[in-house]
């Protein structure tokens, strides 16, 4: 950031705007909203978090059974962690996945998935 | 077989609505087999190019014919993204 500053100070200096300042511009602002946005989201989902009560309504498993319900959130709570540490981000986020399926799995599943994991003979997609 | 039944039916005409009927009620026997094999989400069908189908689904989707106590136009997508 610092760096940023020290370009701009040099732009003002009279120099002529070209495009490719005009990118660099658009680019910093892209970044500074991602990083914003990554900002929001986790402190949306710390509140969530500390509201959570129980598994909200999924419409990608409407049915009585919710196995899959229970697959999927193990899964994307992994994934999660295995992505947002991949981009050295927060992975508190996560912690969403993992409330859910630990609402809605079965002990005894998420015991063997996770001594699976360990060994790593986990048949999932991670 | 089918000359069978002709000559039948030509003796007994009353037995065409049995047709119908029965004809019909196959007919959405199998409709409703495909619609579960096709549009439920929980099937994969090809899980090596498609292994997830059902996250591609947005969260106002509605699978059942009949929602009695979910509004759907009020669902939003609640998950963080990664």
């Amino acid at each position: 950031v610092l760096g940023a500053s020290a370009r701009y100070h040099r732009r003002d200096q009279g120099a002529l705007w070209s495009t490719h300042t005009r990118r660099q511009l658009q680019e910093e602002l892209v970044h500074l909203q991602s990083l914003f946005e990554k900002l929001k989201m986790s402190d949306k989902f710390e509140e969530k978090i500390k509201n959570y009560r129980t598994a909200p309504f999924d419409a990608r498993f409407p049915n009585t059974n919710q196995t899959r319900n229970c697959y999927q959130n193990y899964l994307d709570f992994h994934r999660c962690n295995k992505a947002l540490s991949a981009k050295n981000q927060d992975t508190a986020p996560c912690q969403w996945y993992r409330r859910v399926y630990k609402s809605l799995c079965p002990i005894s599943w998420v015991e063997k998935w996770d001594g699976q994991l360990e060994s790593g003979s986990f048949a999932g997609r991670i | 077989m089918l000359l069978t039944i002709r000559k039948q039916l030509r003796s007994h005409p009353a037995l065409i609505p049995l047709f119908f009927f029965i004809g019909g009620g196959a007919t959405m026997s199998l409709l409703y087999l495909a619609r579960l094999g096709l549009r439920n989400p929980d099937v994969s069908w090809d899980r090596k190019n498609n292994p997830e189908p059902w996250n591609k689904l947005s969260p106002n989707y509605q699978y059942k014919f009949f929602a009695v106590n979910t509004d759907y136009s009020k669902l939003k997508k609640d998950r963080p993204d990664f």
